[in-house]
């Protein structure tokens, strides 16, 4: 159906005037189960201009995206090209009327070499393919677009930017493209290499293309942007042109919205003990690139540190590091004196560390064993009983947990592979507190439960470190961050900034670091 | 009507282990018609070759005695979440290594020493075979899976060359095979009827061993831990590479005394071909039980039968042997889809 012969037989017109409106999205809305992700959002798509979408992570911006290229059907609402209702599902739709879409994560095959790749979607009439018509195609879009990329190589040697500059020179080389969707671009690229793509990202308006581009970056939307629109909770919050104006600051505020300012129990100043010391660490990420450079900080007894930042900062990095899941490339980590630096996690739990992955459900998990099975995972001891582990202590000391008991445990005998996300929230947050740690290395404690398991998390951590444990808490909500921090610190560009006190800061100062760094 | 087709698409549990075993039967019994065979005579005679006096059931016990060894050496690691297809190589090195203790070093020693020296050898070989897979896993990286396998090539040339060099038996004509192990290295045999010897024992006890390990021992919590996600035993501070290692080596071992079994048991000499195959069919009968210790007992012993009533088919039929393995195959095809409808 969607095969050469309707690609033929669709007429679509490929000129590109600009000013002219492309894609008009009207009441855009798609719930998944109870929650709805996108309500009644409009969006114009003008040829000739950028249009940006800006979000913190989870307002609904990639849904809003791919619900423009075809992946997912709106429930309510309409979308039109030059007038004309369209549908666009499925994507392989989407790129007939002209829509591409540059993922953040490349849609590439890495044992073929980049003319191949751009061949595959590309050349779709007939089975052969002229290489040496594709090359010259390819260095013809590559020099009025100024990217750089060498056609023979294979994909595996190149490095994230290069990768995408493949994936926007395919979008690119297929004749009928009108509108370009970047999503979030800029997060795999070196400073340098942002510029020369919001140079590209001109060239592109001059030459008719509506580009879409999703970001969390208010630099980016300042120097490119025509048109904004901004996404919180799945709603329009804002929408403005260049001539009605936005301003930074502006935009700051819709992003975060007007959250209520947390009331903070001032504790008072006592001079703490230092118990964690990490000096000039520097580590890099999955795909060999660095995420956080030179960073030190240190950690003292019985405080909570807060750490801000937009997701893909280095929250990963920095706390897998600290729990010597990750090697360091330099930097030295000291706890107590001693130093841990590269230590296996057995060891660093031994010293009384314990760790609350970001992703549980994928990484905390053991498929077939109970909720009480994963208690002596990283949590209570191993307790022995002949060759076996002595499950009826086990549950006695889960049982006589005041913590597990607030925090609505499911029942132990219950297979955890079966549980929900909240249900599996609950588990390891139970296992890292049964442990009593020294040092607590959690993030996103909240995620996935309800209020007031959330409060009663809170609560919890807030008494552990009045008993003298240190809390490292990475998390996304501002507003807990600020409800529970002694200090507050900011990852961004590959730095940490800070620290900053929660009474001496606000909500949208922290923010603005978040988003662009100590210049703000 | 719209009974029958629930019923088809939900059977009771009763119907759908007789498909499983009917279904490959009446589908193996086509192929016999067309080949021209009488499959209702031929599956009486197998049956009868099989069960109809001691002789038959020694033979189905010491074929299957290897394979509960071999599916051993798969299931294990299996339960770490490696796949460890090298038994045929950990086999035949086991053998070769207990080959060469029973001619150079312990030809003069009593049986009640000797014996257990030499599976103690056997064993040794096969950890190291296996050793070196494992090494490449955890230090340089590489799929066990792959390592495994190929290591199996290297071992059946390997034997090959012992045979046909150093462990040649200068009597032997310039056939390729080593010397006898001396005549108290031989495993006792337990029946006046039947070539059936003690290795059985050895294989059950060794299952059950498996079995205590990995579902009442905190080792085993940790091995299954790792199997069941590598990334929480990292971070439940389990050491998942020494683990891994720790598995193959022993899965190596296992299949090694499988192979001094094999050589102590039944071949009393080295040969090119000793063991081969066994480990693949081990392989099959561990994944036909789903990786279970005990039960891969069964399925061995399945896939034990088949294979001596594969040999009377041969006599009878004048059908190859080999022509067998398609109802091996069979079998395994309704196992493994029976597995698939209790997942889904």
């Amino acid at each position: 159906m969607f095969g050469r012969g309707s690609q033929q037989m669709s007429a679509v017109k490929p000129e590109r005037i600009p000013g002219q409106i492309v894609l008009e999205a009207k009441g855009l809305t798609i719930r998944f189960g109870s929650l709805t992700a996108n309500d009644q959002v409009d969006l114009k798509v003008i040829a000739g201009q950028v249009h940006a979408v800006l979000g913190e992570n989870g307002a609904g911006k990639s849904t809003l995206m791919k619900m423009l290229y075809g992946v997912y059907v709106p429930d309510e609402g309409t979308l039109s090209m030059d007038g004309k209702p369209v549908v666009l599902h499925p994507p392989a739709q989407a790129r007939l009327h002209g829509i591409r879409m540059v993922f953040q994560d490349f849609r590439l095959v890495p044992a073929l070499t980049v003319l191949d790749n751009i061949a595959l979607a590309v050349a779709t009439k007939g089975t052969r393919y002229s290489p040496k018509s594709m090359r010259e195609e390819i260095a013809k879009v590559a020099t009025r677009y100024r990217i750089d990329v060498n056609p023979d190589a294979y994909i595996w040697q190149l490095d994230l930017g290069q990768r995408q500059r493949v994936e926007i020179l395919k979008a690119l080389l297929s004749p009928d493209t009108r509108i370009v969707i970047f999503d979030e671009p800029t997060s795999v690229l070196t400073p340098h290499e942002v510029e020369a793509f919001l140079d590209m990202i001109q060239v592109l308006k001059k030459d008719g293309y509506g580009v879409l581009l999703i970001t969390h970056k208010i630099t980016e939307v300042m120097a490119v942007a025509d048109c904004v629109t901004v996404l919180r909770q799945g709603k329009v919050t804002f929408s403005a042109t260049k001539s009605e104006g936005f301003t930074e600051s502006h935009l700051v505020e819709t992003m975060m919205g007007a959250k209520p300012m947390p009331s903070i129990k001032r504790k008072e100043e006592v001079h703490r003990e230092c118990l964690l010391d990490v000096k000039g660490l520097t580590v890099s990420g999955d795909h060999g690139q660095i995420v956080l450079e030179d960073v030190s900080f240190s950690l003292h007894r019985g405080e909570i540190v807060g750490v801000a930042g937009i997701s893909g900062n280095g929250q990963r990095e920095l706390v897998e590091t600290l729990f010597g899941l990750r090697h360091t490339l330099t930097g030295n980590i000291n706890l107590d004196g001693k130093d841990i630096t590269n230590e296996r996690p057995g060891v660093l739990l031994d010293m009384g560390m314990a760790f609350v992955s970001e992703d549980p459900v994928k990484e905390s998990v053991i498929p077939g064993f109970t909720i009480l099975e994963h208690m002596i995972l990283g949590g209570l001891p191993m307790t022995p009983k002949g060759f076996g582990v002595d499950w009826g202590s086990t549950l006695r000391q889960l049982e006589e947990s005041e913590d597990v008991r607030r925090l609505k445990l499911a029942d132990p005998s219950r297979s955890a592979s079966e549980l929900s996300g909240g249900n599996i929230q609950r588990m390891v947050l139970s296992r890292a507190l049964l442990r009593n740690p020294r040092l607590l290395l959690v993030s996103y404690p909240s995620r996935g439960l309800d209020i007031g398991t959330t409060k009663a998390v809170q609560q919890i951590l807030s008494a552990l470190a009045d008993q003298g444990s240190t809390i490292l808490l990475i998390s996304e909500d501002l507003s807990e961050l600020f409800e529970l921090s002694d200090r507050l610190v900011v990852l961004a560009n590959r730095q940490l900034l800070g620290p900053y006190h929660p009474l001496e800061t606000d909500m949208h100062t922290i923010g603005r670091v978040m988003l662009k760094g100590e210049s703000a | 009507m719209k009974a029958l087709a629930l019923q088809l698409r939900h059977p009771r549990p009763g119907l759908q282990w007789a498909a499983t075993i009917l279904g490959p039967l009446l589908a193996f019994a086509l192929f016999l018609l067309i080949s021209g065979a009488n499959p209702i005579e031929l599956y009486g005679m197998m049956i009868e070759s099989v069960f109809g006096d001691w002789y038959g059931i020694g033979e189905v016990i010491i074929k299957s005695t290897p394979f509960i060894l071999t599916a051993l050496a798969a299931a294990l690691p299996a339960k770490a979440g490696m796949i460890n297809v090298g038994g045929e190589g950990q086999l035949a090195l086991g053998a070769l290594v207990a080959t060469w203790s029973a001619v150079y070093l312990l030809s003069d020693m009593p049986g009640a020493l000797g014996l257990p020296l030499m599976a103690l050898f056997g064993a040794l070989g096969g950890a190291v075979w296996a050793g070196i897979a494992g090494l490449l896993k955890t230090k340089g990286n590489m799929n066990e899976t792959i390592t495994t396998l190929l290591m199996n090539y290297i071992a059946f040339f390997t034997i090959g060359f012992f045979c046909q060099g150093i462990l040649k038996d200068p009597a032997s004509f310039n056939w390729p095979f080593s010397p006898p192990v001396a005549e108290q290295l031989r495993l006792p045999t337990f029946s006046v009827t039947s070539r059936a010897h003690i290795g059985i024992f050895i294989a059950v006890a060794v299952a059950l061993l498996v079995w205590f390990v990995i579902y009442h021992t905190r080792l085993g919590f940790r091995i299954r831990t790792v199997g069941g996600n590598a990334e929480a035993a990292r971070q439940a501070g389990i050491n998942v590479k020494s683990i891994q290692l720790g598995v193959l080596i022993a899965a190596g071992a296992i299949a090694g005394l499988a192979g001094m079994i094999e050589i102590s048991g039944i071949e009393e000499r080295l040969r090119p071909t000793t063991g081969v195959n066994y480990g693949y069919l081990g392989f099959l009968a561990s994944w036909m039980a789903w990786n279970h210790p005990l039960r891969l007992v069964v399925t061995a012993l399945i896939i034990g039968t088949i294979s001596v009533a594969g040999n009377s088919m041969e006599m009878n039929s004048g059908l190859p042997a080999s022509s067998v393995q398609i109802l091996m195959a069979l079998v395994l095809f309704a196992l493994l889809i029976m597995g698939r409808r209790k997942k889904a």
